[in-house]
């Protein structure tokens, strides 16, 4: 009897094992892990089930604009190049750019089979229009005259004013683009758009909705079927890898950090440098942009450094926007943020990514190398540092660091100049635009000159770590500073309404050749008093051909080379008039987990940028493909 | 008659504790230097960078319309009175507009309730048990480790005991989720299942902290209790010591813990915001926490006035029993 018990037992115990190794593993929402690409978004959503992007509180980031909606334009984010996503090319558009053609791709379907046509776009846009509870509303009725469908594949739009660029502002620059294009025959049979969930949505991205958590933590999306009729499968003939995307919010830091390492999750938004490398030690799989140091990207089209509320003095004077550049010494300021890794974005307004740094950066650079910044004493000192890639770049390599030693890849990594460290000249400029020194303390018109720093508190390392060095460093140079961190609402207002002396805003932007969308904002038209809020211009920065400038580019072609050379000369007027100091370019570490999924784009494959939450996201599932077993 | 008046009494000190309360936590959101109009539209400029100038004109205009946000404080705090207060209706809120600020809090607060209902009413009957065989006995070895225990374990934050459990038992072990994942999809019994396995390490974390407390407390009333004459005469008369540690010190020392822990079950509605961060856990605690990073003025009234009604309510139900537990007490 104990034997055959003993049978039993071990038989029972085999079938077990056997079952267990054979079993497929499963993740928390039922579906197979090697067929699921895990991907975090950053916050959980107040509004589960509600997926119509017009709608105000759908959560956009949580899978809806990255997988399920096409948009008209999307965003080449390697080449800063748009292509016809919905729309087949860019829009024709008459002499004055008051009548555009815009062509509609043919071929892509919706997830319940209806064709997409210019029906869909028009009633898109007119909804919009019409709709003043969408709050692009507004906006639409000051654009658009009227947008009408021509025949199934093209719609006619005329603006009220001249616009040349259509698909840059009504396509996508860089995360994505209010307008989203929902189906006709399903939308115009609602009542109000603006309280319709859309639980159900019908979309013509490659994703549909499978299921999602009434709490609000997860969002599960599975592959269409019929993909090859998504706008991706459209577009490119390829099909995204992975059956299902589960989108889920992961909580806090080391909860974060704990899933990736035990391999819950695929793809992380963003971490600091030194969370990637604890969780690097405990997991191999674990990579960023580069495998090692400095494994960040520096393509986030955000750069930070400081900026000035230039309604008030002496913030208003360029000699002291200068004086405190010299003052900064950038090669702290780097190993203050992170460690070195970056690359260097030294001119106001435009970051430098790698496309903007060949388009603008380069050809700027004999111009940064000769200019000289008055003294105010007869005197003059140059403006930029421009051997710092290499001098970091041994800095690094003396520390251990696999850092290249070809110019070009230095550039590449750390940029081509950084503002020069010059105390002296920072002094001499400090009093050149009025400031006193008594005793070792410095005094503006008769009173004690006191800057207040303010950064946004929890969030944007890159941009807090720097405003913090620059506090340390301005102290250290003899500057009395006051430092305040803000929470995120105290942190929009103030920025809204001017009120701050220098602050880690971001100002910056930039992915495309044509620059209008990103200098718009400085219209000298556009300032209003400080606490007043404006629209745009939140830095009050007063320059009279910067503005023309921005007027002039307002009625041209961003096709025609006249854009660029514009675009060259305001770049010029800004470097020379400093209404911002660029630390870096946006440094992202963003992880990615190899054990179930492969080919994420890196600095070895870069075919695209590792921008999980922008719309272009659909496009790089078709690159990510399944570990082997 | 006497029990009308003091009940009338305690009646309109409850109703002016809760406008006095909810008059605050109008007004001081609003004194806060944020805009809620402001931090959506930076939201939404972060996440798509440049806005045109227009376009953000004609945004602002049209949300401070559809925030509610266009007549004088006044205007807002009389509709504030009528709606939210007499009718619990706060409004759209500002973050998730339009969808209702109470229906997102009626999603979450079954869940916080659950959890801190359960975790104070446990904490309180093993620490007030322990507390009192801690301070009755305090002379025995065992009732000074249970205390020493007690004293170790209560300075510990929570939120540290609750990191500790999640490491050990979620990350280490892989006995629980790292996350609280309740599958509401799934049918009952996957419902159950899972809400257990996700409140089992956050309503642990809160025991024990609060066991700590509530061992303390009772046993530094316990002990003064049995140090009183009455029972040092129940001990000459020759009572059982059960029988003395039950009517004669648990009786007379439960009082105060009886006030605390209606404030504790009160307090319950404002959720345990570092638990449900660490955990995820579906909170009202999170909800206030990131109403107030983001100036969601009606989901802060919506979150706030709940609690400040519960707090108020659960003292003015303390107040009408005591005569039930204590004899001594009379309505006057």
């Amino acid at each position: 009897m104990r034997k055959l018990l003993s049978l039993l037992l071990a038989v029972t115990m085999l079938v077990s094992l056997m079952g267990a190794a054979f079993a497929e593993e499963m993740t928390e929402v039922g579906t197979p892990r090697r067929e699921t690409l895990i991907m975090e978004t950053q916050i959980p959503t107040d509004t589960p089930g509600q997926f119509n992007p017009y709608m105000q509180g759908t959560s956009m980031g949580f899978g809806n604009h990255q997988l399920l909606r096409a948009m008209m334009w999307e965003m080449d984010t390697v080449k800063g190049e748009q292509f016809g996503e919905i729309a087949d090319g860019f829009p024709e558009s008459n002499a004055d750019f008051t009548e555009h053609i815009v062509k509609i791709r043919q071929g892509i379907k919706w997830s319940d089979g209806v064709d997409l046509t210019a029906k869909d776009v028009v009633f898109t846009m007119n909804m919009i229009k019409d709709t003043p509870g969408i709050g692009a509303s507004a906006y639409y009725n000051v654009v658009f005259k009227s947008i009408e469908q021509v025949d199934d594949y093209t719609v006619k739009i005329v603006t009220n004013e001249p616009f040349p660029r259509l698909a840059l502002r009504f396509g996508v620059t860089i995360w994505g683009n209010d307008l989203r294009v929902v189906p006709e025959h399903i939308y115009s049979k609602v009542e109000d758009v603006t309280t319709f969930k859309d639980s159900e949505p019908v979309v013509a991205g490659p994703y549909t909705v499978k299921s999602y958590d009434p709490l609000g933590n997860w969002v599960l999306y599975e592959r269409r079927e019929d993909w090859q009729y998504s706008s991706v499968g459209v577009v490119t003939g390829k099909m995204p890898q992975a059956k299902y995307v589960l989108v889920k919010a992961l909580g806090d830091d080391s909860t974060r950090q704990m899933m990736m390492t035990s391999n819950q999750v695929d793809i992380m938004v963003e971490v600091t440098p030194e969370v990637l490398e604890t969780m690097k030690a405990q997991n191999p799989n674990i990579a960023a942009w580069y495998s090692d140091f400095p494994y960040a990207t520096s393509d986030d089209p955000c750069s930070k450094g400081i900026s000035f509320m230039m309604a008030k003095a002496p913030y208003n004077n360029r000699d002291f926007r200068w004086a405190i550049s010299f003052a900064l010494n950038f090669d702290e300021t780097t190993m203050d943020i992170f460690d070195g890794v970056g690359r260097a974005s030294p001119i106001p307004i435009l970051t430098a990514t790698s496309a903007m740094q060949e388009l603008y950066l380069k050809p700027l650079k004999e111009y940064m190398a000769s200019l000289e910044i008055d003294l105010g004493d007869g005197t003059t000192a140059k403006a930029y540092d421009m051997d710092y890639a290499k001098r970091i770049g041994d800095k690094l390599r003396a520390e251990g660091r696999d850092i290249p030693t070809d110019e070009a890849a230095l550039e590449d990594m750390f940029g081509i100049a950084c503002y020069a460290y010059n105390p002296e000249a920072a002094e001499k400029l400090l009093i050149k635009a009025g400031l006193e020194k008594k005793d070792g303390k410095w005094y503006f018109e008769g009173e004690p000159f006191k800057i207040n720093m303010s950064y946004l508190a929890n969030t944007e390392a890159q941009a807090g770590r720097g405003l913090i060095s620059a506090y340390n460093q301005l102290k250290q140079f003899g500057l009395d500073c006051n430092l305040v961190s803000e929470s995120s609402a105290t942190w929009d207002s103030n920025a809204a309404l001017g009120n701050y002396e220098i602050g880690g805003y971001w100002p910056t932007g930039g992915i495309t050749k044509d620059l209008y969308s990103v200098i718009n904002g400085y219209d000298a038209d556009l300032i209003v008093p400080v606490g007043e809020r404006g629209s745009g211009q939140a830095c009050r920065w007063n320059n009279a051909r910067a503005t023309e400038i921005i007027h002039e580019l307002a009625k041209i072609s961003p096709d025609d080379p006249k854009s660029y050379e514009l675009g060259m000369e305001f770049m010029k007027i800004a470097i020379d008039d400093i209404p911002f100091i660029g630390f870096h370019s946006g440094v992202k570490f963003v992880p990615t987990n190899s054990t179930y999924w492969t080919n994420y784009p890196s600095a070895e494959n870069p075919y695209n940028g590792p921008w999980w939450w922008w719309s272009c996201f659909k496009y790089i599932l078709t690159e990510i493909t399944p570990a082997a077993k | 008659m006497k029990f009308r008046k003091y009940f009338g009494l305690r009646l309109v000190t409850w109703a002016l504790t809760i406008l006095i309360g909810v008059t605050f936590i109008f007004f001081i959101p609003r004194m806060f230097p944020t805009d809620p109009v402001e931090n959506m539209i930076g939201q939404i400029q972060s996440r798509s960078g440049q806005m045109d100038p227009q376009e953000m004109a004609a945004l602002r205009k049209s949300l401070r319309v559809q925030f509610g946000l266009e007549g004088s404080l006044w205007e807002q705090y009389l509709a504030y009175l009528w709606r939210g207060l007499l009718h619990f209706d706060f409004g759209p809120s500002l973050v998730s507009f339009p969808t209702p600020a109470g229906e997102i809090i009626a999603t979450y607060l079954p869940y916080t309730l659950f959890l801190s209902l359960i975790s104070t009413l446990l904490a309180w009957i093993i620490g007030n048990a322990i507390g009192l065989l801690a301070g009755f006995r305090k002379n025995k070895r065992s009732s000074k480790i249970l205390e020493g225990i007690a004293i170790c374990i209560y300075p510990v934050p929570y939120f540290l005991v609750a990191l500790i459990l999640q490491i050990v038992f979620a990350y280490l072990l892989g006995w629980f989720p790292l996350q609280s994942n309740i599958n509401a999809m799934g049918g009952t019994a996957a419902y159950l299942r899972s809400l257990f396995r996700a409140s089992f390490l956050p309503a642990l974390s809160q025991l024990l902290v609060g066991t700590g407390w509530w061992i303390i407390s009772m046993k530094s009333l316990s002990a003064a209790t049995a140090e009183e004459d009455f029972v040092q005469y129940a001990r000459f008369r020759g009572l059982a010591e059960r029988r003395i540690g039950a009517s004669y010190v648990m009786r007379n020392s439960i009082l105060t813990q009886i006030t605390a822990l209606a404030m504790s079950l009160g307090g319950a509605f404002n959720g345990a915001i570092m638990t449900e961060i660490i955990f995820s856990y579906p909170g009202v605690g999170a909800l206030i926490q990131k109403a107030i990073l983001q100036s969601d003025y009606n989901m802060i009234l919506g979150c706030i006035t709940i609690s400040i009604v519960a707090i108020s309510t659960a003292t003015l139900i303390a107040d009408l029993i005591y005569p039930f537990i204590d004899p001594r007490i009379r309505y006057s």
